[in-house]
């Protein structure tokens, strides 16, 4: 199903009804919630003093087992053990379980990518893969060694045929990124649409759109043309993005100014010219997705909150790690606090 | 066939019935969201019961006007019941409607509303009553207007 480059709402795009299926999950998350970190603790531990310092201040939090956290290593370890906890509660909690199949494609495409990348380069495929998809990472080199792709979903099976043909079409590996991008984008889409899913199908639109800010301004930055990297299926037309390649960075925010990213790209935009870093752009993007999952807290019940109370955690978890990595290895404050927003 | 007895029974069967659905659905939803919330916060147990059993007034609500459409048409008395003509069995029949209508609908969105003060009491412990059990109490208003139109209407409006 084709959807309309039609941006309807202000800021953020509509979230769907109310389900009370999901009444006692959607009471469970608002109570999980409650143990998430501030802000104002990341902030807090990017201005501490050193490693120890900024873990110290997990002590009284969800994270207080890191206490013993003595190296990077035993840090990972904690949080990869969190974020496995905090997906197995959420497939726990959702009752329509094709709604997890949907939000688990994103591992497998990611998956998908790294295996082929390694096929074409004639390297072995190996075993380190996301274990949140729907094809268990121990299955990927397997199918891969016989060849065999029909074990793999419909949906991936010809995420792998896209992702070979582009990659021979140019034998350039960058292809197979943007073939399965456009691939897992179109299907993403096609499938929340399918459900019905007024909230995933929002926020996959939103999520295209983000990818091809990201991707218009690396282009820009690199002065290169590529009108075809763009994908399809986002509330804003790819022309735009396109017309962006050809205009200049001071008129990028007018550009973009009836639709909602643009706070995004005046800040992110600002901060390239200046920094020639995509730092505050990736942080503007991720404030914008997680703006739009805040909405979820006007519903008393349905799979909403849940989906949001996992990619808020993930993103949670992303952040102390990003912070506790930085301050290992003695990065300046400022860098951490215009990564993660003060 | 006594068809004004029918309709007074009918009546008085529907206003428990109607009421009642509606506080069952509404303690069902509102139940399930303070399990949610017990399951991670169990020393709310009592904030959390406070506000799961404001949906069960509009099934008492119900059965208390189903019984006086019992009394009115002498069901407990021992000399038989009340001769009742048709239009007399219809009016009592309508005047059990508006406490089973009402109790209906505000015992689902009481619960709704309790679910809503729930969720925010797990986050806001200390807003559970002023919000939660208030917000819910207003809801409770609508069954009260409708369970006073039945008895007014049963008691004063019709005479036997």
């Amino acid at each position: 199903m084709e959807h309309a480059a039609v941006i309807d709402f202000y800021r953020y795009p509509p979230i769907g009804e109310e389900d009370w299926q999901y009444a006692f999950q959607t009471a469970k998350v608002r109570s999980l919630e409650t143990t998430m970190l501030s802000r104002g603790t990341l902030v807090d531990m990017a201005n501490a003093e050193d490693f120890t310092a900024a873990l110290d201040l997990l002590g009284g939090e969800d994270y207080a087992e890191m206490q013993t956290a003595a190296t990077l290593g035993d840090v990972e370890n904690v949080l990869l053990a969190k974020r496995a906890a905090v997906r197995n509660l959420f497939v726990d909690l959702m009752i329509d379980k094709d709604l997890v199949e949907l939000l688990r494609a994103r591992h497998d495409f990611a998956n998908m990518r790294l295996a082929i990348r390694r096929v074409v380069t004639d390297r072995p495929v190996g075993l380190d893969y996301s274990d949140f998809g729907s094809v268990p990472a121990a299955q990927f080199e397997e199918i891969f060694k016989q060849e065999n792709y029909s074990l793999f979903p419909y949906y991936l099976q010809e995420a792998v045929e896209e992702g070979v043909l582009a990659y021979y079409a140019e034998k350039d590996v960058r292809q197979i990124d943007y073939a399965i991008d456009k691939y897992y984008a179109k299907y993403k889409v096609e499938k929340a649409s399918e459900k019905g899913s007024v909230f995933l199908l929002s926020l996959f639109r939103t999520q295209i759109d983000l990818t091809n800010i990201r991707t218009m301004l690396r282009l820009k930055m690199a002065d290169r043309l590529d009108k075809d990297f763009f994908l399809a299926g986002g509330y804003v037309d790819c022309e735009r993005f396109v017309h962006g390649l050809d205009v200049g960075y001071e008129a990028l925010a007018t550009l973009f100014y009836a639709t909602p990213y643009h706070d995004v790209i005046e800040g992110g935009v600002a901060y390239i010219t200046s920094e020639q870093s995509f730092l505050r752009l990736e942080r503007l993007c991720e404030e914008h997705v997680m703006g739009f999952l805040r909405t979820t807290r006007s519903l008393a019940a349905g799979p909403q909150p849940i989906i949001a109370y996992l990619i808020m955690k993930e993103h949670e978890i992303r952040s102390v790690r990003m912070v506790l990595t930085c301050k290992k290895n003695g990065l300046d404050t400022r860098l951490i606090l215009d990564r993660l927003g003060e | 066939m006594d068809y004004g007895l029918a309709l007074a029974f009918a009546g008085a069967a529907f206003a428990t019935f109607l009421a009642g659905i509606g506080s069952s659905i509404g303690l069902g939803i509102a139940g399930r969201s303070a399990t949610g919330v017990l399951s991670e916060k169990p020393e709310q147990y009592g904030l959390m019961t406070l506000l799961v059993v404001l949906p069960s007034t509009q099934g008492i609500y119900g059965l208390v006007i189903s019984l006086f459409v019992m009394i009115k048409i002498n069901l407990f008395g021992g000399e038989g019941l009340a001769a009742i003509t048709l239009a007399q069995g219809l009016m009592i029949f309508g005047a059990s409607l508006p406490v089973g209508v009402a109790g209906l609908f505000s015992g689902i969105h009481q619960g709704k509303t309790c679910a809503g003060g729930i969720q925010m009491a797990a986050k806001r412990p200390e807003m559970g009553v002023k919000a939660g059990v208030v917000y819910a109490a207003l809801v409770e208003f609508y069954a009260i207007l409708g369970f006073l139109v039945s008895f007014l209407l049963i008691f004063i409006g019709i005479t036997i």
